[in-house]
């Protein structure tokens, strides 16, 4: 039960860290975003190329994907999302699900469509907890979730960008009328929620397999995740995150095939109870 | 319905459909039209949802799954009838959408769409995997239809006739639907639902109703395609296909009727023909849906009908 757990909150910190990027760019700017799944896939498939093709060390490659993953969701945003403010929020469903379909092509074109597998950085190294051994890279997943809630809150409750941010996200017209740019700082918030993405990608990617559709899956879960935690609110995507997490675990551990179907119904239910007006 | 006002051509709009598609029969081959036949039904059902009521859905495919192994399974377990399969599937899309529906009506926007998408994910996996002994799972499920009234519903063009009649009816009673205070009340919730409400109305009951006949319709469309194609498997619930009908939409040009029929024979010209010659299908599919947000946003249907009134001189109202 307590290795259920811990895979339950491992899962769950991924999803924090990918649905931040789209709560955040929800909230701020009134657009769902599907081409974040493109960015956690190219952030999964940059790893991989780097660990086998140029230095087979994790952080770094870590470090490379995120470094990829920023211009390119810079690109998307300044050349598609942009054109999109204000507009009705259809356009931009379509507009970044388009972009995710040419993008994943893309994807396919470059690695191909075959499933590639890669191997825990951590060389299977795992801890004993009372009987139960933990791989220690899941324990380190959960720990990087922490740290980023930890990072985010410093950043949105101490910092003059973050505290800009959050001003915009109860009322954009105010804080303009301030005299700040605030697309400016929305610019900002969207490429840290991606710089997030991609390194949701880096860290999911040496638990599961990596092939270009990833991506649909995690974001739908991610969606998911945003919608019960309330769309634009950061802690509440990350209680969300942990307990659908515990929720594809649990499930998981009784009937398999079922533990992420699961998570859509958790969803509905609590849709039932609290309606959400976006 | 609001297209463009010549007055004698719009009068004879079904039989101009129908020459229409009788024509592309002759053209294209009669199965391939059948084809086009159902999915002009099924863009149908999701303009009334997008079009008309302004709400994206992203999980339409659920619906006609739904109407797909609602047929195939009449077939197998209930009576080899095709119109028994129909009536079913219309009915189980309904019964779908009233189920649900008071869930997903209530939100707009993205949540309308995600919610949706959510829910095709759930009934891909329950057709997939959690009920695979009734649909065959990965496999799919054949179905076979006997001769109704000596009438061989295994000809091509029994099937292609069949689909026209369902597609005319379907345009003639969307047509009424859409001029009546219903469909009237529908368009007005798009441009501003609280003021609807101000005026009195529960706009919720009036979703909800248009969200079940779009159910339906769609599952419908799904049965046709089994009567169709005799056999179903779990692409007709796959979530991935939603942008199809989206596509469709968008180029043809959404709350129109005849921009619904365009856009659907438009788009199933292009996945039936293109492929073969284009290597990087997804690719291109997204760069077109590009250029249809950014630039052609009211669809090849307005185009048509604004080049008619430049040519014809008349007054066009769109």
């Amino acid at each position: 039960m307590i290795s259920t757990l811990a895979y339950g909150l491992t899962i769950g910190g991924i999803l924090y860290i990918i649905s931040i990027g789209l709560t955040l760019t929800f909230g701020t700017m009134r657009i769902v975003n599907f081409a974040h799944a493109l960015v956690y896939t190219v952030g999964a498939y940059v790893v991989m190329t780097v660990t086998s093709k140029v230095w087979n060390n994790f952080f770094f490659a870590g470090v490379v994907a995120i470094a990829v993953a920023v211009p390119l969701s810079y690109a998307i945003e300044r050349f598609v999302i942009r054109r999109l403010y204000g507009q009705s929020i259809d356009y931009a469903i379509i507009a970044t699900y388009a972009v995710l379909l040419v993008g994943i092509d893309a994807v396919k074109w470059l690695w191909g469509a075959t499933p590639m597998p890669l191997s825990d950085p951590l060389s299977g190294a795992s801890i004993t907890l009372g009987a139960v051994d933990l791989p220690l890279y899941r324990i380190l997943v959960i720990g990087v979730a922490l740290l980023v809630f930890v990072a985010l809150e410093v950043f949105f409750r101490r910092t003059i960008v973050g505290k800009i941010v959050v001003a915009g996200l109860e009322n954009k017209e105010a804080v303009r009328s301030l005299g700040i740019n605030v697309d400016r700082f929305f610019t900002i918030v969207f490429l840290i929620g991606s710089a997030l993405a991609a390194l949701g990608g880096v860290l999911y990617a040496p638990i599961t397999s990596i092939h270009p559709y990833m991506g649909f899956q995690v974001l739908l879960l991610c969606f998911a995740v945003v919608l019960v935690g309330g769309m634009g609110n950061i802690r509440g995507s990350f209680i969300a995150a942990f307990a659908l997490g515990l929720v594809i675990a649990v499930t998981g551990r009784f009937w398999g095939p079922a533990a992420e179907t699961m998570v859509f119904v958790v969803m509905a239910v609590v849709l039932i109870f609290k309606p959400i007006e976006a | 319905m609001k297209v463009f006002d010549l007055s004698a051509l719009r009068r004879f709009d079904l039989i101009l459909i129908g020459l229409l598609f009788i024509g592309l029969g002759w053209l294209l081959t009669i199965p391939r039209t059948t084809d086009f036949i159902i999915f002009c039904i099924f863009v149908l059902a999701y303009d009334l949802l997008y079009g008309y009521m302004g709400r994206l859905s992203f999980g339409h495919m659920l619906y006609l799954g739904v109407g797909a192994y609602a047929a195939a399974l009449s077939a197998q377990h209930l009576s080899a009838n095709p119109f028994v399969a129909l009536l079913l599937a219309l009915v189980c899309g309904g019964l779908v959408g009233l189920l649900i529906g008071p869930i997903i009506v209530r939100t707009t926007g993205a949540c309308f769409a995600l919610i949706n998408l959510a829910f095709n994910q759930v009934g891909f996996f329950m057709a997939v995997t959690a009920f695979s002994d009734w649909t065959g799972g990965e496999d799919g499920l054949s179905a076979f239809f006997d001769p109704v009234m000596g009438v061989n519903f295994g000809k091509p063009w029994v099937v292609f006739g069949l689909s026209l009649a369902c597609l005319l009816a379907v345009v003639y009673l969307m047509k009424r639907l859409i001029a009546s205070p219903f469909g009237i009340l529908l368009r007005t919730i798009k441009e501003n639902e609280t003021r609807v409400q101000f005026l009195g109305y529960d706009t919720f009951r009036y979703k909800l109703v248009a969200f079940v006949i779009s159910t339906a319709v769609a599952a419908f469309a799904g049965g046709l395609t089994i009567v169709n194609y005799v056999f179903v498997t779990p692409s007709f619930v796959d979530p991935g296909r939603n942008v199809e009908v989206i596509f469709a939409c968008l180029i043809g040009g959404a709350a129109s009727i005849y921009g619904a029929l365009t856009g659907g024979v438009v788009f199933m010209i292009i996945a039936n023909y293109l492929p073969n010659h284009i290597e990087r299908w997804e690719m291109f599919l997204g760069f077109v849906l590009l250029l249809l947000v950014f630039r052609f946003r009211a669809g090849l249907w307005r185009y048509i009908a604004a080049l008619f009134t430049r040519h014809l001189g008349k007054e066009a109202v769109l």
